[in-house]
């Protein structure tokens, strides 16, 4: 049992940082705390479905499209609202918190509710590892997060867009000293923060069903991962992950599952308490101002 | 249109609710030139800085560069079209080495532009940079973080950001406030040098011995307004100048 929970804390901890990996990279680069992300997560899943049976697309040509279409709309927030309320948090909250209410409870309205609408995986078969059985989707979960993870600080590490992603999040204005475009940087970032929660989205849905309310549970996952680790850190993501990842697992093994929501709000509540901005947060002055 | 004239200010005006911290104010700057500004604290100074590269709007006036009105065009644009500046407080990339926080800017449109899309090894030209504002090649200073750096350094760097862009235009907000007399003596050559290249150079400064001594022209603002325009030498005999500085007797 205990081996069996050990690789289950795992795959747990890699599907959190794939569900925070995006909401983070879009605050650490615009400052923009993006929560239409729960819902561009669902979205994408629907819209993967969608195409599936109604156009009879390809799964893989599907899960491309829906990944893209994300990306657009998630550029196409920024452009048409965020850009005209970025700086003012309250603000961007509420905007990007209206519009994820919009796109959850339309699909609601719609219909788009029942074990009918989920994704297969994308290979049906499972292995026994350490004397316990893992189907293949979660094995590719592990092995796409950690190429995901390995692939984003490759890209922010050795290209120029990257770089200029890098810049923008250290220091906006002296960014814009070396002629960066912030707005533009800005909206790829909400962008990819969008496509990461489609990617996310593809490989994490066929683990369950499409459900509205699942894009709550996402937003609140995602902020649970990004509060602890610190807004903005990716290093913090990923060590936060793994903490309420193993956390859940074992609270699920060895006392009940119905802790185990209590175990990350608990998680939040420490971290708030202890270390304000988060175990690698950058905002320092809040904790210097408490 | 005045070729000679890089720079045109003309009757630059700015408000911040109630306060006027700058009032009509107009200078021009040719290639080649250094041209000092100085003032009082609270005089307008750095909003000068910031309304040529729009860092903060205009309320009225107009900002022209080889003739073409810029004022209404975003500070990244502005940047790229070759205009850079430095800020009074050191703004670096604190977690990135020195060197790192040369290759951000090397990447940048302006610099892709200029070298014909080809940018070749920016490691290489990142470290020629910071040699030539005064890391020693030698000493690995270039590879320690730009948190640890003292203040001379980071001026350097700073410095040296400002030249990676390839600038026809530099302004150099307070570049030698918190360095020691033998540091400007050292910066001094590098700001020389650069002018001799043709590049027009604005200098805000409150170290006005050290600037005197390299400053073609000076201007002087007090309360927004510009009360003198000169050498160093007339300025200083105005008598405005001598009042915003020493205060009228009673």
């Amino acid at each position: 049992m205990f081996t069996g929970t050990i690789i289950y804390a795992l795959i747990n901890s890699v599907i959190l940082t794939l569900i925070a990996i995006g909401f983070n990279l879009t605050f650490g680069i615009s400052g923009v705390a993006n929560f239409a992300y729960g819902a561009f997560y669902i979205l994408s899943a629907y819209s993967t479905w969608i195409m599936m049976h109604s156009f009879h697309l390809p799964y893989f040509v599907s899960v491309m499209i829906s990944i893209i279409l994300t990306m657009a709309l998630g550029a196409l927030m920024y452009q048409l609202v965020l850009k005209r309320v970025r700086g003012q948090a309250i603000s961007e909250v509420i905007a990007t918190f209206g519009i994820g209410l919009a796109i959850l409870e339309l699909f609601r309205y719609l219909g788009f509710v029942g074990f009918e609408y989920n994704l297969p995986p994308f290979i049906d078969s499972s292995y026994m590892i350490l004397g316990t059985y893992v189907d293949m989707q979660r094995i590719l979960i592990v092995v796409l997060g950690v190429i995901i993870v390995v692939l984003l600080w490759l890209f922010t590490h050795n290209t120029s867009l990257g770089l200029a992603f890098r810049g923008i999040a250290q220091d906006e204005r002296t960014a814009l000293t070396f002629g960066i475009d912030s707005d533009k940087i800005a909206t790829l970032a909400v962008a990819l923060g969008a496509g990461f929660a489609a990617i996310a989205a593809s490989i994490i849905i066929p683990l369950g069903s499409i459900f509205p309310s699942e894009g709550y549970d996402v937003l609140i996952k995602a902020l649970a991962v990004c509060i602890i680790g610190g807004l903005g850190s990716t290093g913090g993501v990923i060590v936060a992950s793994f903490l309420i990842g193993f956390a859940e697992r074992f609270t699920d093994s060895y006392i009940g599952s119905h802790w185990t929501m209590i175990v990350s709000l608990a998680a939040i509540l420490i971290v708030l308490v202890v270390k304000p901005s988060g175990l690698f947060g950058k905002q320092k002055e809040l904790e210097e101002r408490i | 249109m005045n070729q000679t004239k890089l720079l045109k200010v003309i009757n630059i005006s700015k408000s911040f609710g109630g306060v006027q911290a700058v009032r009509n104010v107009s200078f021009d700057i040719k290639p080649g030139e250094l041209l000092g500004v100085i003032g009082p604290n609270g005089s307008g100074k750095t909003t000068i800085v910031n309304l040529i590269t729009r860092f903060v709007k205009a309320t009225s006036g107009e900002v022209m560069f080889h003739g073409e009105k810029i004022n209404h065009l975003p500070p990244h644009k502005i940047i790229r079209l070759g205009i850079s500046r430095t800020f009074q407080m050191v703004r670096p990339f604190y977690k990135l080495p020195a060197y790192k926080n040369m290759i951000i800017p090397l990447y940048s449109p302006r610099v892709k532009n200029f070298v014909g899309g080809k940018y070749g090894d920016r490691d290489a030209m990142a470290l020629d940079l910071l040699e030539e504002v005064g890391f020693e090649r030698d000493s690995f200073v270039a590879y320690k973080p730009a948190g640890i750096l003292p203040q001379g350094y980071l001026k350097r760097l700073e410095l040296a950001k400002a030249i990676s862009l390839q600038p026809e235009l530099m302004i150099l907000d307070e570049l030698f406030s918190g360095l020691s007399l033998a540091e400007v003596a050292s910066i001094v050559p590098i700001v020389e040098k650069l002018r001799q290249k043709g590049i027009a150079i604005i200098m805000i400064e409150h170290r006005l011995k050290e600037l005197f001594k390299i400053a073609d022209r000076v201007i002087v603002l007090n309360y927004g307004e510009k009360i003198a325009d000169g050498s160093a030498k007339e300025v200083m005999a105005n008598d405005d100048v001598k009042n915003a500085y020493l205060g009228t007797e009673a």
